[in-house]
């Protein structure tokens, strides 16, 4: 009975009647309208006076929700979980990537996944028609890819231009030319887009492969690229394919009946895209000369084109502020895009860029236009260009506790170049601080694609390794590794520094077992620092066992060497560390088979590995081995071959025939003036 | 209980009603036809009599064979799953297929199942080879989740592959988010030997 609150009218009754029941209700002592509480503060007002008669109830305003309000609050309930891959690997130890190679090769192999899976859709669409969603998931049907409307018509064209096929627009312009129809000016100036943004090429399609194109266009380019001085241009791929001289863009543009803004806005901007930028420049003279305005976007190309125009400083910049002043002449207003623009063209003009771009931040502010992260990096760029990289501790007062989002497409270089910049300055406590602001609201999306995400936490980690203890850097690793970036060579590199520095060398083998995953193991630098860290001085005895381990291992990646990859080489040093690592934990056999490696590698071993080995026939008591080994560093003829007979006779207790072999072996010892020198 | 008789002429009643039909093959009543002269006695049976033709009349009850692996010599491996028959399902195994709508006033039972079966063996097909286990399908909300066991024959950059593949065109054929969970083993996981 007493736990029956079924109804609520029966909530006071209940209340009275079983004042046994243990729970306290919120609210419950008020009545029965707090059940019917909305939460607004009058509400309550009201139910809080006693006596007070019914007012007028004040119904807070609906609100509304965004469609993807819940995910997001439950999203943002969540960190990130740094032992984890990144989401989009399966979480299963043979699956997860162990380093940086493997995880572009697994997502790289799930998206052709994906395409081969949307070529199949494609090429037989008739299986994949039966439409069950509701409400219809437009992008869960095949793609009609092939144009419908076969008759040479304006609907054909625009049907053409609508799937982006760039020559079958063109042959059907030219074919609307020749059968005499007109054509809408809008349709001319879509077409005119289509060529422009592609640059006459088609666009590439993920059936089709790349290949051929690219081979094609590099042969073209390559007179151009010659005479182009100064800057290191990679292959045609990363400058875009490039305008060819009347092209169909403007064999039509010339073509055109009538042009109005719009029609020459496209040209520039198609110009400067493909990297004809002289000629966008006479396109622009030719539309103020017929006395259209142009829109923001082509100003903003037109002054990315600038540099490529003119080559003084000095005329560079009065040439950007010549267009800046047609842009207020014309009435068209600048957007950030303009100023970052601006920014990119000064960083071109030498010395001057620093004052100027802080005037061009000045009228950023009074335009009231926020400047993104690109302007931070542009700005980061000009002054660390010409020394003073102190502005990095004013940008980063601006940006911090703010969130972006991402307004120029080049907003992803901000954070790389910002931890650079903190790098060349060592200053961990600005790097914290960039941290941050990463951290903060959904910065970390701006972070750019996986090589700059993986730069930059190698920066950052090298900085840490360099400034900071090792506590906290072994923090810090735990945090970025594997989740944000594998680490390269060059970090497990610092990394050991900083053990070496923090004199935690018994840490070493930790760290190799870390190393081994990574695929570092084909960098005999890396492996060579890690003998060699591991050999230089005595440790206590377990350290020396987990040290030996380790180096029985390095030994046998030495050894065994997989098809496809060239061998390591065995190198001296590599050997006498090994060798020394081994006879310091008594392991005198192996030590003995680094020996005959020596020999077998034409290598020769240092005075220290053979003093070691010898300590260490001695702890076994092999006397003959002993005069074995003062044999072998006659047959090396080391300079300590005499120390080390020496050491044998008074250490070891030989018998004749040993004592005769010994002086046999040792050259030097019948000479006694010579004895002596090392 | 006579079920259905069919009188032949002089066929006689069936002298089996009274024993137990659980060992059906043997004792399946039969209404002979052509026999001459046969006693009317309950519970004779005339095996001397040739040239008998019967027809089964009663509910035939074979031997249950659903989903269970056969005693065999003892060197046939086999999984948890595998050894052990239907009615242990709720006792000792789980379901393969997970949704609603077999619940009362919930449709579409039908269409899930056939989903299902279509699924299995597209992905029997696609992972030739790999499956170490059945697979388990669970519908949540919209999403269609596959869970499925491997075999690690296949290098991961081809798994990869593959259930990029898959989760697409699952996608694309029922018009629903399918997400693949995969687990791998190095062998299959043997229960025991039958």
């Amino acid at each position: 009975m007493a736990g029956r609150w079924l109804r609520h009218g029966s909530w006071q009754q209940v209340i009275l009647l079983s004042g046994r029941c243990g729970l306290w209700l919120p609210g419950a002592g008020k009545g029965e309208s707090s059940r019917h509480c909305s939460g607004s503060a009058s509400l309550q007002k009201t139910e809080a006076d006693p006596g007070v008669t019914e007012e007028e109830i004040v119904v807070p305003r609906k609100k509304t929700w965004d469609k993807l309000a819940v995910l997001q609050t439950l999203a943002s309930t969540i960190n990130r979980d740094p032992t984890a891959a990144h989401y989009m690997f399966q979480d299963d130890p043979y699956l997860i990537p162990r380093n940086y190679f493997e995880a572009r090769l697994f997502s790289l192999s799930k998206e052709s996944g994906k395409n081969a899976a949307k070529y199949i859709v494609n090429e037989f669409p008739r299986f994949f028609e039966r439409d069950i969603a509701e409400p219809h998931i437009p992008c869960l049907m095949p793609e009609n890819l092939a144009p419908q409307i076969e008759e040479v018509s304006e609907a054909a064209l625009k049907e053409r231009i609508q799937l982006r096929r760039v020559k079958a627009s063109v042959d059907m312009f030219d074919q609307l030319l020749q059968a005499g129809t007109p054509l809408s000016l809008e349709t001319s100036n879509r077409l005119l887009d289509l060529l422009c943004f592609y640059g006459d090429r088609e666009p590439t399609r993920e059936d089709q492969s790349e290949h051929k194109e690219e081979l094609e266009v590099s042969e073209a380019e390559a007179p151009d690229q010659r005479k182009r001085k100064g800057r290191s241009r990679k292959t045609s791929d990363f400058i875009g394919p490039k305008w060819r001289e009347n092209n169909n863009a403007e064999r039509i543009f010339n073509l055109m009946p009538e042009r109005n803004a719009h029609s020459y806005c496209t040209m520039i901007r198609g110009m400067v895209k493909h990297g004809a930028c002289v000629r966008a420049h006479d396109t622009y003279t030719d539309l103020l000369n017929d006395r259209h305005t142009a829109d923001v976007y082509t100003f903003n190309a037109l002054i990315l084109a600038v540099p490529e125009v003119k080559e003084n400083y000095i005329e560079r910049w009065e040439l950007v502020e010549d267009l800046l002043k047609h842009m207020v002449q014309q009435k068209v207003q600048p957007n950030v895009l303009t100023f970052n623009a601006v920014l990119k063209t000064l960083r071109k003009c030498g010395g001057m860029g620093k004052s100027i771009s802080l005037k061009i931040l000045r009228e950023m502010k009074a335009l009231k236009i926020e400047p993104s992260l690109a302007t931070f990096e542009l700005l980061l760029a000009i002054f660390s260009k010409f020394g003073s990289m102190e502005i990095i501790y004013e940008v980063m007062d601006e940006i911090e506790g703010k969130t972006f989002v991402a307004r120029d497409p080049d907003d992803g270089n901000f954070f790389v170049s910002a931890m650079r910049v903190c790098l060349n300055l060592k200053d961990v406590e600005l790097a914290y601080r960039l941290h941050k602001v990463l951290e903060t609201g959904d910065n970390w999306k701006l972070i750019g694609d996986a090589q700059q995400q993986s730069l930059y936490c190698a920066k950052f980690f090298t900085l840490l390794c360099m400034m900071e203890q090792l506590d906290v850097v072994l923090k810090w690793y735990k945090e970025l590794v594997p989740s944000l970036f594998y680490p390269n060579a060059q970090v497990m590199w610092d990394l050991l520094q900083a053990l070496d520095t923090a004199n935690h060398l018994e840490m070493v083998p930790q760290i190799w077992k870390e190393i081994k995953p990574l695929g570092l193991t084909n960098r005999p630098e890396l492996l060579e620092e890690v003998l060699a860290l591991m050999a230089r001085e005595i440790h206590p005895q377990e350290t020396q066992m987990s040290f030996a381990n380790c180096a029985a291992d390095i030994k046998s990646i030495f050894e065994t060497r997989e098809r496809n990859q060239v061998p390591l080489v065995w190198t001296a040093s590599a050997l006498g560390n090994i060798a020394i690592l081994f006879s310091r934990v008594g392991r005198i056999r192996e030590a003995w088979n680094m020996l005959e490696l020596f020999k077998k590698n034409n290598r020769v071993p240092s005075d220290k590995v053979m003093n070691e080995v010898l300590t260490c026939t001695k702890q076994s008591n092999a006397p003959d081995q002993a005069v074995e080994l003062v044999k072998l560093a006659a047959a090396f003829t080391l300079p300590t071959t005499a120390k080390l007979a020496r050491r044998v006779i008074e250490e070891f207790e030989l018998s004749e025939e040993q004592k005769k072999a010994l002086k046999d072996a040792d050259p030097q010892s019948s000479d006694s003036s010579d004895s002596d020198s090392d | 209980p006579l079920p259905g008789a069919v009188w032949f002429g002089l066929a006689p009643p069936s002298p089996l009603c009274g024993r137990s039909l659980a060992h059906s093959k043997m004792a399946a009543p039969l209404w002979g036809r052509g026999l001459t002269a046969a006693p009317w006695t309950r519970g004779a049976f005339s095996w001397f009599l040739p040239c008998r033709r019967a027809i089964q009349t009663t509910a035939v009850c074979h031997k249950n064979r659903a989903a269970r692996v056969r005693v065999g010599k003892g060197d046939k491996p086999v999984t948890y799953e595998q050894a052990h028959p239907p009615h242990y399902i709720a006792h000792r195994k789980g379901w393969l297929s997970l949704h609603t709508s077999n619940l009362d006033g919930e449709g579409g039972a039908a269409e899930c199942t056939v989903e299902d079966v279509f699924i299995r063996k597209f992905i029997y097909g696609t992972f030739h080879g790999c499956l170490a286990n059945e697979i388990v399908l669970k519908r949540r909300a919209n999403v269609l989740v596959v869970c499925a066991v491997f075999l690690q024959r296949l290098p991961p950059y081809k798994f990869y592959f593959l259930v990029g593949y898959t989760e697409t065109l699952l996608s694309f054929l029922y018009k629903c988010p399918v997400r693949l969970e995969v687990q791998t083993l190095p062998e299959r996981v043997i229960y025991k030997y039958l």
